[in-house]
């Protein structure tokens, strides 16, 4: 067991919140958000300069190497900074899922693409129906002479407004399967969608979508990895939770420190200092929920989900609670829309609806630890 | 002691209903189920003002000298009650409860008259000009100068968080008119005509996405002396007398039991993959249990002002409990309702006001506005004095 974060990991931390701090204010966020498409190529190029494009993958498939470690420093500092960018949606769910399943040409392609910034793929699977049951899905794809035709529709694709390429699931013989299919291909239509975080994603309808056979992606396993990408994504969005966590205790402290009633500052006020000081042991809490859930994306699924989930749950109820505690304690301040106190408000209100529902993650982790082995094992694992 | 209607109110009652069965239409109700502010859309609002003005039942709280209705706190209720179980549009704001009994107690014959009518028949709106950048819960501390040349005031200074002004003719504010002394003397209570030369108002949107308040700057603005509401100095008794309205004055059980209601409703409508939220145990008992808290809620509302009607005072502990509390419960109502939307709450419409949109189904346009009045419920336990502010009170009476 090792707890620390390396001298490397440090400086990754370091430098991303120094690059977001420099290049990514809130006025500047905002300004990407009123824009047209809700995206500032600039700043993507930048991101894949500072190799954050290729951080989760292998060094084989021209990535960095990075772990879910990396990932969630990278997350905290996005969610601090509030990054409409798709990074999640591109990199963590759609790339790994590539990287995972897809074949030599198109990971070559793909991969190649999206590390260097000129592409940005986008999972398009979850349906109106699908609700927390990620098997419940009814587009289809029907073969033909030189490959398979796709329909279905796909509300809400995350990062889907900027993608150029989907990959889309469908039924292929009553099996789920993934296909890649470009944003302009015949047959597909797309719908973007402003979300209450200020990002973008899409409606996606597909009809009679003719794809060639190379479209398919390799595996009989596409449920599990797609859930298993579903986790990785949901830790990340837990360290996400946890930088905008801190961001709204430190903006809350430093502005009770100035803001002056009844002639002192409102840190003075004991009533609010032990609010202050809630709000920090709930930061600590999730801190290490997410800590948990960052080392448990590669761990056998009943451990995974009770890492993932588990976060997921704690964090989405803790954070509420924070987000709501920095509003009132900023006034009226903290509800009107010129202190980015509501954008974080927003921003983890999103999160709590994202890849399921606080209420969704925890009955899944209710359901895991009913097996008593999880319910009393230790954090501590067996090595592989 | 009894919780009975006489027939006399039963059949006050049944008219009430039949009333708002007649002439509250649904394109007035559709317009405040999808406002997610506090107040009504104030064309939307003065709409349904105009048709209860007709039937003189505009101001229930009035006395009948005023054009009020007279009623009694039985008749008030059960108003309150109705209108809100029929989804009323909210207009009755800064007019109606905060600057018409303030005249009504300190205005002279003259300002009555001239300002009273003008306020029932909508052809004035007001705002409240009480908090300024730098003076909000510490409120005496505020800065704005009224300085008198003449037969006026001259007005510098700016007024923030004013909710409506974009839409109000006229705002009562307080005003710093001397600096000697304790800071609550020098402060005295003016009506300005915001249609003054030296008014500018500059808009603020709030995290749900609405533009409800706003910062007002004047530059010297000239005020008459004859608005002034009572003495000079005296501003400080009549802003405590009118927070006394704003934080308890009137009825707001019923709405409690509206939005309940409301999300009882959305909650028995199956979702995409055919369950339904009042089916999940964890929802059903968080329901039930807000439920209570109305019921309290109501009992202490009902109880108070039968003592304001018995020509007492209910004191502050029940004040200060009565604001603490129906903000909390609007709060935790919202709350629920925005998680259970599922992926749904991400999608975000950013037009305003929404009910200019097409028309969909009454649970789509529930579902579409949930989250925003979730983002706007986090105000009430803001203004009108925030819970802290009201822990303070309840704190200091217990330790007097
Ligand atoms: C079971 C038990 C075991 C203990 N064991 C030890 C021990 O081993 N060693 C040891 O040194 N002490 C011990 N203590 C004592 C403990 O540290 C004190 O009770 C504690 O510091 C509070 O002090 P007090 O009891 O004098 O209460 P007070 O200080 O009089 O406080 C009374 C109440 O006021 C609150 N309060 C006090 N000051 C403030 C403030 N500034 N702001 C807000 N609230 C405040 C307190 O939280 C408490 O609720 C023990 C106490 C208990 C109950
Ligand atoms: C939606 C909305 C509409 C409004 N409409 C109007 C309007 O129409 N007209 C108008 O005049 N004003 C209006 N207000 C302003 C409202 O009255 C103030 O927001 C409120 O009085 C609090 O002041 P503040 O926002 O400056 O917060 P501050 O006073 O700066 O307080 C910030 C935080 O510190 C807490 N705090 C302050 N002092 C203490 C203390 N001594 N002890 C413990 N905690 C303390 C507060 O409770 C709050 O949580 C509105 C506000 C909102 C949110």
């Amino acid at each position: 067991m090792d707890l620390n974060y390396s001298d490397e990991q440090l400086l990754l931390k370091e430098s991303a919140d120094r690059f977001l701090k420099e290049r990514y204010d809130f006025d500047k966020r905002a300004k990407i958000v009123a824009s047209d498409d809700g995206f500032d190529a600039g700043i993507w190029a930048e991101m894949a300069n500072l190799g954050w494009l290729a951080l989760p993958f292998s060094e084989e498939n021209g990535g960095l190497g990075g772990g879910a470690v990396e990932i969630s420093l990278i997350m905290e500092a996005i969610g601090r900074a509030l990054v409409v960018e798709p990074y999640l949606a591109s990199v963590i769910l759609a790339g790994s899922l590539i990287e995972k399943l897809g074949t030599e040409s198109q990971k070559a392609e793909i991969l190649g693409g999206l590390i260097a910034g000129t592409s940005r793929p986008a999972l398009a699977h979850a349906e109106k129906q699908t609700g927390f049951d990620l098997g419940n899905i009814s587009a289809t794809a029907v073969r033909t002479g030189d490959g398979y035709t796709l329909s279905g529709g796909k509300p809400l694709v995350l990062g889907g407004a900027a993608a150029d390429i989907f990959l889309v699931s469908a039924k292929l013989d009553g099996n789920i399967r993934l296909f890649v299919v470009p944003a302009d291909a015949v047959g597909l239509a797309r719908k973007p969608a402003k979300l209450v975080d200020g990002s973008r994603a899409c409606d996606l309808s597909l009809y009679n979508v003719p794809m060639p056979a190379s479209a398919l992606l390799d595996g009989d396993n596409t449920l599990v990895e797609v859930e298993a990408a579903y986790d990785r994504s949901n830790a990340a969005l837990a360290s996400e939770a946890v930088g905008i966590m801190d961001a709204l205790l430190d903006a809350t402290v430093s502005y009770t420190k100035e803001r002056v009633q009844f002639g002192k500052p409102l840190a003075a006020f004991q009533a609010l200092q032990h609010r202050m000081a809630e709000i920090a042991v709930k930061c600590q809490e999730a801190r290490g929920s997410a800590l948990l859930a960052t080392l448990s994306v590669d761990a056998l699924r009943s451990m995974r989900i009770r890492g993932v989930s588990g976060a997921r749950a704690k964090i989405g109820k803790v954070s509420r609670v924070v987000a709501q505690e920095a509003i009132q304690l900023h006034g009226a301040m903290g509800f009107s829309e010129e202190m980015p106190i509501g954008a974080w408000f927003r921003r983890l209100y999103a999160i709590e609806n994202t890849f399921g529902t606080t209420a969704d993650h925890l009955k899944r982790y209710g359901e895991i630890i009913h097996d008593p082995a999880v319910l009393s094992g230790s954090l501590l694992r067996e090595p592989a | 002691m009894d919780l009975l209607m006489t027939e006399e109110e039963v059949r006050f009652r049944d008219a009430v209903r039949t009333f708002l069965g007649i002439h509250l239409d649904d394109d007035l109700k559709r317009a405040e189920r999808l406002n997610p502010s506090f107040l009504a859309d104030p064309d939307i609002g003065l709409k349904w003002q105009a048709k209860l003005n007709e039937q003189g039942w505009v101001a229930p709280s009035w006395p009948k000298q005023y054009g009020g209705t007279g009623w009694t706190l039985a008749e008030r209720y059960i108003f309150d009650q109705e209108c809100e179980r029929a989804g009323e549009p909210h207009f009755r704001g800064a007019s109606i409860k905060m600057i018409a009994p303030v005249l009504m107690r300190y205005g002279t014959d003259e300002q009555k008259a001239f300002y009273l009518p003008r306020i029932l028949n909508g052809e004035d709106l007001w705002a409240q000009g009480y908090s300024e950048p730098g003076s909000g819960s510490d409120l005496a501390s505020l800065k704005t100068k009224a300085v008198l040349e003449g037969d006026y005031y001259v007005i510098n200074g700016s007024k923030i968080w004013s909710t409506l002004a974009h839409h109000a003719t006229r705002m009562f504010a307080l005003v710093r008119t001397a600096d000697t002394g304790k800071k609550q003397e020098g402060i005295t209570f003016i009506l300005i005509d915001l249609k003054s030369p030296g008014v500018t108002i500059r808009p603020i949107r709030s995290i749900c996405g609405t533009h409800e308040f706003n910062q007002v700057f004047f530059d010297d603005v000239k005020v008459s002396v004859s608005d002034r509401i009572g003495e000079e100095g005296e501003g400080w008794d009549i802003a405590k007398y009118l927070l006394e309205f704003e934080r308890g004055g009137a009825f707001a059980g019923g709405v409690l039991r509206a939005m309940l209601t409301r999300l009882h409703r959305l909650a028995s409508e199956p979702l995409p993959d055919g369950r339904k939220m009042i089916d999940d145990p964890l929802f059903a008992a968080r329901l039930a249990e807000i439920a209570t808290d109305i019921d309290a809620n109501d009992m202490l509302e009902l109880a108070a002002m039968s003592k304001v009607q018995a020509g007492g005072n209910p004191g502050s502990v029940p004040s200060s409990t009565m604001k603490i509390e129906r903000s909390r419960i609007r709060q935790s109502i919202a709350e629920l309702a925005a998680s259970i939307l599922g992926p749904d709450a991400l999608r975000w419409e950013e037009r305003r006001p929404l009910h200019e949109l097409p028309e969909e189904s009454e649970i789509a346009e529930e579902r579409k506005v949930a989250s925003a009045i979730y983002f706007n419920s986090r105000s009430q336990s803001i203004f009108g004095g925030s819970n802290e502010i009201q822990l303070e009170i309840i704190a200091k009476t217990l330790l007097r």
